[in-house]
């Protein structure tokens, strides 16, 4: 069963409403930000703007700039993330995965999943009985 | 924290946690000076810094620390809001609150992250709703006090200067400026108040030299101390 299919079941057992849905997926997705960020900018490159735009359509949870902005530039000193002018527009840097920025990424959705499965493994025989 | 000589003119650090204001007309070396001793103090220590730059890129920064010789420390983080303002630009921001999000968001990432500096309050309420101007000043400094960060803010002398109650607020003020005597024009650093740390009153000769900036002796006379 997968993570998703259990998280689903779950909310459906507990009738949560769309605002504790909500609530749930902003205390999620706000710590965990980095990897989500990762994640979208491997698929294809995108400006601050673009990437919280995105967050908000996928996951409904609006991040505020301030918390996006300086993931970036801290990723970009750390050679994780490269950023780039595209041509005919010099105002609007785009930001997309170095080689060390995939492994990065790769690392860091591997260790969330296994993290998720070991606690889902126990709560799932919690919700069973 | 401090630049070569700074020690004649303040005994010790400012107590950590303390809230600080650089003021002084434009050219007087504020961000300058700031830099240099956020720089100078991470070179000794593994914490890391924040210089929040409203006005200035990043770039223009460590362009200008490279033209007056000042070493610029990799734990010192330059965050610059232009790529922010570019791209929404059509949005009303609300500088304040987005300032807080930066910093918590680097405290976050860098759990050592000590120092704070702000470059420009000017531009901090130019870029923020006129309404409660105090009440966020006011929410500002403590939010800086909250998270235990010792915090420079630099003001550019003018229209705006005293509005928000900062020099009231602040628990050390340190004042840069020009005279103009006759043996030419002298920048000048002058601590007007600090909290907690005895200084001198005088104002005191700041210098360019080939290595960063200098505190040399005061300007009139000879130095009085007063305590913080």
């Amino acid at each position: 069963m997968s993570l998703a299919s259990v998280g689903g079941a779950l909310i459906e057992e507990t009738n949560l409403g769309k605002d504790d849905r909500e609530e749930i997926l902003s205390r999620f997705v706000k710590p965990n930000k980095d990897i989500l960020i990762l994640s979208i900018l491997g698929e294809r490159p995108m400006c601050g703007y673009d990437l919280i735009k995105e967050i908000y359509r996928r996951y409904n949870v609006l991040l505020s700039q301030g918390a996006v902005y300086p993931i970036l530039y801290s990723m970009e000193a750390e050679g994780i993330l490269r950023a780039e002018y595209s041509r005919g527009n010099m105002k609007t840097k785009f930001y997309t995965l170095t080689p060390k920025g995939k492994e990065v990424m790769k690392r860091k959705i591997g260790n969330m999943v296994y993290a998720l499965e070991y606690l889902l493994s126990f709560l799932k025989g919690s919700c069973s009985g | 924290m401090s630049i070569e000589g700074l020690d004649r003119v303040l005994e010790a650090d400012p107590p950590a946690g303390s809230v600080l204001l650089v003021t002084g007309g434009e050219g007087t070396l504020k961000s300058s000076l700031v830099l240099a001793m956020m720089s100078r103090y991470l070179e000794s220590s593994a914490e890391h810094g924040l210089y929040a730059s409203l006005e200035q890129t990043r770039d223009s920064h460590l362009k200008n620390m490279e033209s007056i010789g000042i070493r610029w420390h990799e734990n010192l983080h330059i965050f610059d809001y232009r790529d922010m303002r570019v791209e929404w630009k059509d949005h009303n921001l609300d500088m304040f609150s987005m300032t807080k999000d930066v910093l918590d968001t680097y405290i976050d990432r860098y759990r050592d992250l000590t120092l704070f500096a702000m470059d420009s309050l000017n531009a901090l309420y130019a870029l923020s709703p006129k309404a409660n101007h105090r009440r966020n000043v006011y929410d500002f400094l403590t939010a800086l006090r909250d998270r235990g960060l010792t915090s420079i803010l630099i003001l550019e002398t003018g229209d705006e200067v005293g509005k928000g109650g900062e020099r009231f607020l602040s628990d050390g003020i340190i004042e840069l400026g020009v005279i103009e005597s006759y043996d030419g024009v002298k920048r000048y650093l002058q601590i007007r108040k600090m909290r907690g740390a005895r200084h001198q009153m005088e104002k005191h000769h700041l210098v360019v030299k080939p290595g960063g900036l200098e505190v040399l002796g005061p300007i009139y006379g000879p130095a009085t101390t007063s305590c913080g």
